[in-house]
């Protein structure tokens, strides 16, 4: 990384034509790129679960839908304001550009330098608010009174009412971190690696401990915060939040949940260890979201491996697949994967190939089948299920009026009928249906298109890691 | 067939749907539409139907009382849609008439909405949807830029008319701004004023060149902008496909990171 370029660069903003009181130091352009460059490797960037109106004294309110404003030349969604306080770090994880032992450009921003950039972005409608996290400077409690600081002059003195996730840092005192949950809408711990033992070889600073202690505090708040508002009848569980933080009334505590985030692919894990430690956490920890991060190796520490063809981003995939299906599609992780069977297949997504391994439940009859069924259904998503229940009410459905009403027939065709009957005369047969999905390319995915000189054959339990 | 030929616009259409019903002729022998470039033909009969905010505002007030607001949100939503879309089985205020009047012979009126089976309703449905993808890609992508008066200044190119929704989204999260929105393709503009409501006026006047007047510290903002939104992408996984997927390439000339 070469930033000495863009500091020379005529986009240096100096104090003369930028007034002290805009609040921006001269070296702000310099510091946002080095923190910005320092914070991308984290996935979260969604800025949803709380719904709130502004109350009309400040700047800001939030969606639950979550709004993204731009999408970075890699794909991702930009939707806050994603930055270090400081890349300045007394850690030394090994698969994390900003160890200490590492010799790279570092910076801190200011409380203020903060609150201007995360205000100047939102009123021009580039953000939908910010999302701090910190190296660790000093100490973990030092680090964290800095964010707190930072977002409590955003929400009082700014009074922005938009969104803001922080990290809650390990190890930092405990009441700082519930101060700050009374002001954040999500908190976020990263878990980074899916075993302990991937933890002390990598992160020999951070323990399995230092992350589930906050992490269970952060839980236990949330419920407490919603127990409280119902016995004071202000909530049955689905809250309008305010930002009440002047008016004397019951504040919310990270009324968008928290999550956390693991590393894929820098340790041996498969994909079955890691969706059980993902299930755990939304079992046992009440989490929101699990982000799932291909590795990408930074650091070139001898430590992880090189991955000379990117990061394992059809892995990942597959996993937010799973994912979803764990969190939406009421499946368990024993369904998807097993010991025998500890890995995603590559070719068909995780739904596709359960249903594959369970015809005796298809076809699947449109015009009877509860939600639930549906949903089981590959090609079919929680959205279609839903208008094929609503719509069959008026009238009997058949395949053209599915399509009408939005439903992707390509891999539903051999798993449905209507009123009976197939869409073409197929065969409920693993091996038929398996080959009839893959002769359509476009079902196959795009890394493996492009490997044309490897032959693979179809039912090998390929695994992702090289 | 007695064709009764509407402005495009929802005080055009519920007029439309007013002058049918009360024309008498049956609903089976009634079509309305919306659209001017459609074919004559040679045994129809075309009635043109002129825009009557009074005959609108009946209307209005009918399918509020007798089917509820969200059903007359979902018509509004579906007169905002651009109907010129070639997969469209039906025109769009044929559509809307035809709902409406099979809404109103109904016990449970509000419900024909979830008869997707029905051509007219999944023809709406499709137009709302339209609506509402677009309104939400505004919402998204719209960008202000502060001109020397400090007022926050927008432009957009939305196919459907998407203004009122993105101005009222805008009203609530910016309640101390002064802004505007100026919808280009329809050439109105949705201005809000510090604490008051937005309104939506014609805006075929407006001068462009003293929307280019910034303030003095907006250019180093949309370089502060564009520095972070070229940084925070990750070089090992660039994907202009997927980029283009998720921000279509019609919204990128009115960002300032794309354009």
């Amino acid at each position: 990384m070469n930033f000495t370029a863009d500091f020379q660069s005529p986009m240096k903003i100096t104090s003369t034509d930028f007034g002290p009181a805009s609040g921006l130091s001269s070296s702000i352009m310099e510091k946002l790129m080095i923190l910005t460059d320092a914070a991308k490797y984290d996935v979260a960037c969604t800025s949803s679960g709380v719904d709130r109106q502004g109350d009309g004294t400040g700047i800001g309110n939030a969606k639950s839908c979550g709004i993204c404003h731009s999408f970075a030349a890699d794909g991702r969604c930009i939707s806050l304001l994603k930055i270090l306080f400081t890349n300045e770090c007394i850690f030394n994880c090994s698969y994390c550009q900003n160890n200490c032992n590492h010799d790279i450009p570092r910076a801190t921003f200011t409380p203020e330098e903060i609150c201007t950039l995360t205000i100047q972005f939102y009123r021009r409608n580039y953000i939908e608010g910010l999302f701090l996290s910190s190296g660790i400077i000093g100490s973990p409690t030092y680090t964290m009174e800095l964010i707190y600081e930072t977002i409590y002059k955003l929400r009082t003195f700014y009074r922005f009412q938009g969104y803001i996730h922080v990290k809650a840092i390990p190890g930092a005192d405990p009441l700082l971190i519930e101060k700050t949950g009374f002001l954040a809408d999500r908190m976020s711990i990263n878990l980074e690696l899916p075993t302990s033992s991937a933890l002390k070889k990598l992160a020999p600073c951070k323990s399995r401990h230092t992350i589930l202690t906050p992490m269970r505090q952060i839980q236990k708040g949330i419920t407490e915060n919603k127990n409280e508002l119902i016995s004071l009848g202000m909530s049955n569980g689905i809250v309008k939040s305010s930002m009440n933080i002047s008016k004397g009334t019951i504040p919310r505590f990270v009324p968008a949940g928290q999550s956390t985030q693991m590393i894929i692919g820098a340790t041996p894990e498969n994909d079955f260890q890691i969706m059980s430690v993902a299930e755990g956490l939304y079992q046992k920890f009440g989490l929101k979201r699990v982000f799932y991060s291909a590795f990408v190796n930074v650091t070139q520490d001898s430590n992880l491996p090189a991955l000379p063809q990117g990061p394992p981003l059809l892995r990942e995939h597959r996993l937010y697949q799973a994912d979803w299906l764990l969190r939406y599609y009421h499946f368990t992780v024993d369904e998807l994967l097993s010991e025998d069977k500890p890995n995603f297949n590559i070719y068909l997504d995780p739904k596709c190939d359960w249903a594959l391994r369970h015809l005796e439940y298809f076809p699947v009859e449109i015009s009877t089948a509860d939600y639930k069924t549906l949903l089981r259904v590959p090609g079919i998503g929680a959205k279609s299920a839903k208008r094929i229940v609503k719509a069959r009410r008026g009238s009997r459905l058949d395949f053209p009026d599915l399509k009408k009403i939005g439903v992707v027939l390509k891999r539903a065709l051999y798993f449905i009928t209507c009123s009976g009957r197939m869409m073409y005369p197929t065969k409920i047969d693993e091996d038929y249906i398996c080959r009839s999905l893959l002769s359509d390319s476009s079902q196959i995915p795009k890394e493996i298109r492009e490997q044309e000189y490897r032959q693979l054959s179809l039912f090998d339990d390929v695994s992702f890691s090289s | 067939m007695y064709v009764f030929q509407c402005e495009d616009s929802l005080d055009g259409i519920l007029t439309g749907v007013y002058d049918a019903w009360a024309s008498h002729y049956g609903h089976k022998n009634i079509q309305l539409s919306s659209d001017k470039s459609g074919e004559i033909m040679l045994f129809n009969q075309y009635i043109t139907v002129i825009p009557d905010f009074e005959k609108s505002r009946k209307v209005s007030r009918t399918l509020i009382r007798r089917l509820g607001i969200p059903f007359y949100e979902t018509i509004c939503k579906c007169a905002m849609a651009d109907g010129n879309c070639k997969k469209l089985s039906m025109d769009k205020a044929n559509a809307i008439y035809q709902a409406i009047v099979m809404a109103l012979a109904l016990p449970e009126g509000a419900r024909v909405l979830e008869y997707l089976a029905q051509p007219c309703i999944s023809c709406i449905f499709q137009l709302c949807r339209q609506t509402d993808n677009e309104a939400h890609y505004m919402i998204e992508f719209i960008r202000f830029a502060e001109l020397e008066s400090g007022i926050l200044f927008s432009m957009i190119h939305p196919k459907n008319n998407v203004l009122p929704v993105v101005a009222e989204h805008f009203t609530n999260r910016f309640p101390l701004e002064n802004f505007l929105i100026y919808d280009a393709t329809h050439k109105i503009a949705g201005i809000h004023k510090v604490q008051k409501d937005y309104i939506i006026t014609d805006a075929s006047e407006l001068n462009i060149e003293l929307t280019k007047q910034y303030s003095m510290d907006e250019q180093e903002y949309r370089r502060l902008w564009k520095a972070f939104f070229d940084t925070i992408a990750i070089e090992a996984r660039i994907n202009p496909k997927l980029q283009s997927q998720n921000i279509p390439k019609r919204y990128w000339k009115d960002t300032v990171e794309l354009a």
